[in-house]
């Protein structure tokens, strides 16, 4: 079951985008469409996380966050553009879990929101991932194939599970670029393609030859 | 001041009385000698008239003497002078008093002049803070519709985004380089992590003008105020970047020396000719680099000099052909960690 964010935020374009990103990543997401009634609607939608803006009508988030604390304990997320130590500091005080200012970086958000609901509820992204016969162990950095396993370094491992997290879909190489570098892993364009070549040779080392493709002008797909 | 207390000056000022003095004595000596007086007893009254009146100099040279140089004292022990005025006893006497009126009437109306500056200069930098946190709403808007349509948006439409941000954040920055502790709160900050921050808000920048970025693996901690610190590595990559080469390569690195942790920032770019070295961190100073052709302000190194002043924190560059080097360094503060 996808778990459940509520997004308390009263700029609708802020909101609406949103909703796409957190929709496309997976979560279920909830509105507050009355901000008279945020508790209300908070109890009604009952979410596994909150996403909190500072700057709302009628009361401020610091306020929304203690009265929230008194009667739930689901992961609450700062998000505002107010970003001094004193913010910070309030915000932990009064029961936030995290602070993430404005304008965030979406990788940034995903990472915490994630790293949030598995401290929160333990949930675990399986250790496994799997596709077309190749299968990427995340604890060990080993790929394997039909019982052929090969190591990886930490640049190859992030570049594989990244095009395996989006198998079947063309990958930009921009886009492993910025992946690789929310994952503080930052190599320029040529290091990228020396590391995707020899990431290919190790597959066919291991019997998955021409399991990345290369899109002309487009990019890379498993 | 003091030089200004002399015996000349003294009796300058008291030239008309002591004429008057030596003109009576004249007339006396005349008058004593017509009436038939001996020499001896004229000489003798005017000698104790002279010394009668030596002495009076004298001694009222010393009392006013005593009394300036109390004052002059006084407010050479005062950080703000112009409070002498608050401190200082009610003089005694006519014009001293009208004159010590003058001064607290002076000061009164300074003091209102500067506080009402104060109260526009607070007006203002309140305002800045607000104007950058408006400002940053649209700003994360446009960030997430980007993102959010990752297949259509040109990159370099994000990158631009970025600049905007960095340059709102600057003006935030600047607001907040002048006022006090308020602003920033000391505690023990990973480094790396601070670095990390630095790199990600200027990932555009760098992914698109083919930067690699090296950052050193390190554990070292710092009692300073991260997000400070963070602005102002993101301000020197920024200038890394502007001032590149072919292949640029920036190093980010973190150590400990003598007790203290330093992080450097070092590239590979055209590097400052030794001449104009030690004026970057001059306002306004942009030197043969930032004319040629790049847009420098003259205002990113102040404000990081600025900003590390504020937070007690040695910044030093160097610079050959070769590249640029920023060295940052936190004093551990004994009375912090104890």
């Amino acid at each position: 079951m996808a778990d459940r964010i509520m997004l308390i935020e009263d700029d609708k374009t802020i909101c609406g985008e949103l909703m796409t990103l957190l929709s496309a990543n997976k979560y279920e997401v909830g509105v507050v469409s009355d901000f008279r009634k945020i508790y209300e609607e908070t109890a009604a939608f009952a979410p596994q996380l909150v996403l909190l803006d500072v700057n709302l009508p009628y009361e401020d988030g610091f306020k929304v966050c203690a009265k929230l604390r008194c009667r739930f304990d689901f992961p609450i997320i700062f998000v505002t553009s107010r970003n001094t130590d004193m913010d910070e500091l309030n915000s932990i005080m009064l029961g936030g879990d995290a602070f993430v200012t404005k304008p965030y970086n979406t990788a940034i958000l995903l990472a915490k929101i994630a790293s949030l609901l598995k401290r929160a509820y333990g949930r675990q992204e399986s250790a496994v991932i799997e596709h077309n016969g190749v299968a990427l162990r995340l604890e060990n950095g080993c790929v394997e194939c039909g019982g052929v396993k090969a190591e990886l370094t930490k640049n190859e491992q992030k570049i594989l599970y990244y095009l395996m997290k989006n198998a079947g879909k063309i990958c930009a190489r921009a886009d492993i670029t910025e992946y690789l570098w929310d994952n503080r892993i930052y190599i320029d364009d040529n290091t990228l393609s020396v590391n995707v070549t020899r990431l290919r040779e190790k597959l066919a080392g291991i019997g998955a030859n021409d399991y990345i493709k290369t899109k002309h002008r487009q990019g890379y797909l498993v | 001041m003091r030089e200004y207390i002399n015996i000349r000056r003294f009796l300058k000022d008291r030239v008309v009385i002591i004429a008057l003095n030596l003109a009576s004595m004249v007339f006396m000596a005349l008058f004593l000698l017509s009436a038939g007086n001996s020499p001896d007893t004229v000489l003798l009254v005017i000698g104790m008239w002279i010394f009668a009146v030596v002495l009076y100099f004298a001694v009222s040279f010393w009392v006013r003497r005593r009394y300036l140089m109390e004052i002059i004292g006084l407010a050479d022990r005062l950080q703000e002078k112009y409070l002498i005025s608050e401190i200082m006893e009610k003089p005694t006497r006519m014009d001293d008093e009208v004159f010590y009126r003058l001064l607290k009437s002076a000061d009164k109306s300074m003091l209102e002049k500067v506080s009402e500056i104060k109260q526009e200069k607070q007006d203002y930098k309140e305002y800045i803070e607000q104007w950058v946190h408006e400002a940053k709403t649209p700003v994360t808007a446009m960030r997430l519709i980007c993102e959010n349509n990752k297949e259509t948006v040109p990159r370099t439409l994000l990158a631009e985004l970025e600049r905007a941000d960095q340059y709102i954040e600057q003006a935030l920055f600047f607001a907040r380089s002048d006022c006090t502790h308020k602003d920033y709160i000391i505690r023990e900050t990973c480094l790396e992590d601070i670095v990390h921050q630095a790199v990600a808000q200027n990932r555009q920048l760098l992914i698109q003008n083919n930067v690699r970025v090296e950052v050193e693996d390190s554990e070292a901690t710092a009692y300073t105020d991260g997000k400070w610190i963070a602005f102002i590595i993101s301000q020197l990559i920024q200038n890394a970047v502007k001032y590149k080469n072919d292949t640029p390569v920036i190093k980010l690195a973190i150590g400990t020396e003598n007790g203290n942790t330093y992080l450097t920032i070092s590239d590979n770019g055209i590097g400052i000719s030794g001449d104009e070295l030690p004026r970057v961190f001059d306002k306004g100073f942009t030197g043969t680099n930032g004319r040629n052709g790049e847009n420098a302000t003259g205002l990113g190194l102040y404000l990081c000099k600025r900003l590390c002043d504020k937070l007690s924190v040695g910044l030093s560059v160097s610079s050959d052909s070769t590249g640029t080097k920023f060295r940052l360094v936190f004093n551990r503060n004994e009375f912090v960690i104890n």
